[in-house]
């Protein structure tokens, strides 16, 4: 062997393969390991549904779809909207009441009017909406509950609010 | 009678087998009571100096211990609970009622478990406590705080998954709740910072990955009975060991 030389030994060349195989093995294998964890079937309730018509809900909130689906209908002067049955706070189920016209979470008392916007409570943010659009050929409602509406509030004297009219956009709003 | 029963002790005692086991006798002299204490497994994982004053009651509450004794009771008898209990959602909850109700001592020893769980973090929050007041972590023992709070930490993740076995509503809300915090991790989570920038969604960030789904499912269920039964008690004992050979080379911390 010539000492003297810059050229890569013998030596050399084989640690390198030797430590470049064991790093890609060692590599691979806590890929495969993170990947292995996310399911690719789920076998939960699906996440893509049909509500039924917009003629089908009045003006007001719908619990219709509460206990099945997760999400509530509601329906204002321009339109129907969805919003998810999920305390931004830390995820039980608020409940509706009529006579306050007010979510109120069981949990930890945080507090929704029907636009999702919090009027007290623990809760950071407002209730999510899910993304919504017509059935062309049956005309019903599909929701998407996983691509949801998630805009920054503004924190103002009676908690955080949300602009209406920048919430009332596509996909998140039925113009009816 | 005793006569004989001399001669079965003296042939039982004099076999290979015997002296196998039992290699120094009671021969109490200073160089053959070392060498019982030197070979024992389990004697040898005292330092091998300690002072008097730091084994009395009142300096350590035998904190440590108890979490040790708490910790093979926890093992003992969720065994036994493995023999009743299948993770399947549709029938979780009801075999937890035939543990209950229909097993023999089944009640006894699900009791047991739940209540040694409740134990085992109380009495691991004391014994770091003890060990903070004495100033124990201090060198040379700081890298065995260390270990000791990879064991807390342990300690609390194996409480809480044992949380959604049961299966009740209790069980179902409570991880609901507590896997949110997974949603807002940095970077990873969908509603953590710099999330959504990042590409997060419901149904692919490390939310999805510990729950197996969008939510608290039957994924979520056998991933947590698998940490719970194998995979955390195992890693905890990896660590358990090296706490105590830690405490065997360090020495018991005390006033001189």
């Amino acid at each position: 062997m010539n000492n003297g030389d810059k050229r890569i030994t013998r030596k050399d060349f084989f640690s390198l393969v030797g430590w470049g195989g064991i790093l890609s093995t060692l590599g691979g294998s806590v890929l495969g390991f993170y990947r292995f964890y996310f399911p690719n079937v789920l076998y939960e309730s699906q996440k893509v549904f049909k509500i039924g018509k917009p003629e089908e809900f009045p003006e007001g909130l719908s619990e219709k779809w509460k206990k099945e689906r997760q999400v509530w209908v509601a329906r204002n002067k321009s339109g129907v909207y969805v919003m998810i049955s999920i305390c931004r706070h830390l995820g039980c189920t608020p409940n509706w009441f009529t006579d306050q016209q007010k979510f109120r979470c069981p949990c930890h008392g945080s507090i929704y009017d029907i636009m999702g916007n919090v009027l007290g409570g623990p809760a950071p943010r407002t209730l999510w909406r899910a993304a919504v659009k017509l059935d062309p050929v049956d005309g019903q409602i599909i929701v998407d509950f996983n691509n949801r509406q998630d805009p920054d509030p503004v924190s103002t004297e009676n908690g955080l609010q949300v602009d209406e009219a920048s919430r009332e956009i596509e996909p998140f709003f039925l113009k009816v | 009678m005793s006569n004989l029963l001399q001669r079965v002790s003296d042939w039982v005692t004099s076999t290979q087998v015997y002296k196998a086991i039992f290699r120094h006798g009671y021969e109490d002299t200073p160089r053959n009571r070392s060498l019982t204490t030197f070979s024992n497994v389990l004697y040898h994982l005292h330092p091998v100096k300690t002072r008097k004053e730091s084994i009395r009651f009142r300096y350590t509450w035998c904190m440590g211990g108890a979490t040790l004794l708490l910790f093979v009771v926890l093992t003992v008898t969720g065994l036994l609970l493995m023999f009743y209990y299948v993770p399947d959602t549709r029938r979780a909850y009801q075999d937890i009622k035939d543990i209950m109700n229909v097993v023999s001592f089944g009640s006894t020893f699900r009791n047991v478990h739940r209540l040694a769980a409740h134990g085992m973090v109380l009495t691991v929050w004391l014994h770091m406590t003890r060990v903070f007041l004495t100033g124990a972590y201090k060198p040379p023992r700081e890298f065995n705080w260390v270990v000791g709070v990879i064991l807390l930490t342990l300690t609390l993740v194996l409480s809480w998954t044992g949380y959604l076995l049961p299966w009740d509503q209790l069980a179902f809300w409570a991880v609901t709740v507590g896997t949110k915090m997974a949603g807002d991790t940095p970077l990873f989570g969908v509603e953590g910072p710099f999330g959504r920038q990042l590409g997060m969604r419901q149904d692919n960030d490390i939310k999805f990955m510990l729950l197996g789904g969008t939510e608290v499912g039957q994924n979520t269920l056998i991933r947590f009975y698998v940490l719970h039964c194998v995979v955390l008690p195992l890693v905890a004992v990896v660590f358990l060991v090296i706490h105590y050979w830690r405490v065997r080379k360090d020495g018991f911390s005390g006033p001189l």
